[in-house]
């Protein structure tokens, strides 16, 4: 066997190995813990991420955000789908006007800070990493 | 395409640097820019006549290759004043009724929201006629390499200059949307060799209920379109010029080239009555939607595909039905009508989150030769033609 093939197969190996462990935990939608909100239905999570309806229960304007590091899993444990459908979803209700993609945020820090400072907004964490000051009004098994 | 293409390159190449989604150019996020656009190749095997993606198109991909019928670039910026209040243009090149890649704005709103179940919009809006039409042109958006043609291909416009007003209600989990728009508008629709008929659109009227339950989206539409048609091309002058002689001898003769045709053709009020149907869960993809036009001259244009679409990882081939016929007494086909079906066969290839390859295989059976074919041989009765397409489309 020669060097190219060993890496072939090591390579082939771990991306095997790192897909049959299991994921580190579910997925937590997360509000600030005093907006008032207790629980979202699946299909409020959806119609507020996928730019249907953004009505939250307490009357207000929903402020889905999106954090790119839980991006993709958060998206297949939603609706079953990966980060390029989800962008050809967007790119429809984009270009004829019709809806935004959630705020895209970066750093997991900076979706906190902005859950805490905004009664409206909704983002999601890893079920495990809960901040006190956010209340899970959905769950999402992986 | 010899301009197109190092402009198209140049862009691809920019924005595979680039996040897929609207980019904020201002820190408060107010201002963003975004945009799409197709490369796309499309090889003719039929002599007998030139394909086309729409009627507005003067010329058609002859036999052999081209690249001008798919090709586009679209381009958007938005700005929010305030949650409530925000303004979107959107403008797109691609060869259209001017018979160049002359740039467009498409789009060019004032949308207002007072709350998440209204939202008002003023301006030059897409035309939201059916199910996907007033985003037709956004390639990334759809698995096809075009939507078809026989399906797509015969709107006659493409925005309306006036208001929509959107309702979206909440029904348990279920969700219903009522869409009602006005407006004005024009274009031009190329309908045979040297004919060419001018819209010009008084009012354009109608709307549409959506009703949304779990992966299945359906709509239920309608449409009435009344406006100023102005035939041109070698047909009309050389009737007028026929009129004309007559004239000559009968002072009293009053008939013209415009009124004859107008009145054949009866596009001065069109109707447009439509259903579709969308389901969309995880990998699966099924598309359905039918539509009859009638003109104010008792004619009719049917039209309808079904699309199904199961995506395998990175892949997603697909497989399409659809059928045009148009009927100009309301009695079935008769000389002047055209009737074809197409079938078929592609795949999508997401390489990366923001752009697509595409393939795709048309085997179009032409039953009677019509208007969305360009040159069309005077002696051609239809038959077998395949169109094989590739796409390269992109979002930025």
């Amino acid at each position: 066997m020669n060097r190219v093939q060993r890496l072939l197969i090591a390579s082939t190996l771990s991306a095997t190995l790192v897909a049959a462990v299991p994921a580190s935990a579910d997925i937590a939608v997360v509000v600030n813990a005093g907006s008032g909100i207790d629980r979202l239905t699946r299909s409020d999570v959806v119609n507020i991420f996928m730019g249907r309806y953004r009505k939250l229960p307490t009357g207000n304007v929903a402020l889905p955000v999106d954090s790119s590091s839980l991006k993709a899993r958060f998206y297949r444990a939603l609706v079953d789908k990966d980060l390029a459908e989800i962008n050809s979803y967007w790119a429809r209700l984009v270009f004829s006007g019709e809806a935004s993609p959630p705020q895209q945020i970066v750093s997991i820090g900076d979706v906190h800070q902005l859950v805490i400072q905004n009664m409206n907004a909704l983002g999601y964490v890893d079920s495990s990493q809960v901040p006190a000051d956010m209340h899970v009004v959905l769950t999402l098994s992986e | 395409m010899r301009r197109l293409l190092p402009v198209c390159l140049g862009l691809i190449l920019s924005v595979t640097s680039v996040a897929a989604e609207a980019r904020p150019l201002t820190d408060d996020g107010r201002l963003r820019f975004s945009g799409f656009g197709t490369l796309g190749l499309i090889h003719n095997d039929l002599d007998e006549a030139d394909f086309t993606r729409d009627i507005s198109q003067p010329k058609g991909a002859g036999k052999g290759w081209s690249a001008r019928t798919d090709s586009l670039l679209g381009a958007q910026v938005g700005y929010r004043f305030t949650d409530q209040l925000d303004t979107v243009v959107q403008g797109i090149s691609r060869y259209h009724d001017s018979g160049d890649f002359s740039p467009e704005v498409s789009w060019a709103f004032l949308r207002y929201r007072p709350d998440p179940g209204v939202q008002l919009r003023l301006g030059r809006l897409g035309w939201d006629v059916y199910q996907l039409s007033d985003s037709r042109y956004v390639g990334y958006a759809y698995p096809w390499v075009r939507p078809p043609v026989d399906h797509f291909g015969t709107l006659q416009l493409t925005y309306i200059d006036g208001v929509d007003v959107t309702f979206k209600q909440p029904v348990g989990s279920d969700l219903v949307l009522l869409k009602l728009y006005t407006g004005r508008s024009d274009g031009d629709v190329f309908i045979g060799k040297g004919l060419e008929a001018h819209f010009d659109v008084d009012k354009v009227y109608g709307g549409h209920v959506d009703y949304e339950t779990g992966p299945w989206r359906f709509r239920l539409g309608y449409t009435e379109v009344e406006s100023n048609i102005d035939f041109s091309g070698d047909a009309p002058d050389q009737l007028d010029a026929q009129f004309d002689q007559i004239r000559a001898f009968d002072p009293s003769f009053d008939l013209t080239a415009n009124g004859v045709l107008g009145s054949s053709f009866g596009f001065d009020r069109l109707k447009l009555y439509s259903v579709g149907a969308v389901f969309d869960r995880g990998p699966v993809q099924l598309q359905a939607m039918w539509n009859r036009s009638k003109t104010s001259a008792d004619g009719a244009v049917d039209s309808g595909f079904v699309s199904a679409g199961y995506r395998i990882e990175r892949v997603t081939p697909y497989l399409v039905y659809s059928q045009v016929e148009t009927t100009s007494d309301g009695e079935g086909g008769s000389e002047g009508d055209f009737k074809q079906r197409t079938y078929s066969v592609g795949a999508r290839y997401d390489f990366t989150a923001n752009m697509a390859l595409k393939a795709q295989l048309d085997r179009v059976h032409v039953q009677r030769p019509g208007f969305l074919w360009r040159d069309i041989d005077s002696d051609w009765n239809g038959g077998w033609g395949s169109i094989f397409s590739l796409g390269l489309d992109f979002i930025f």
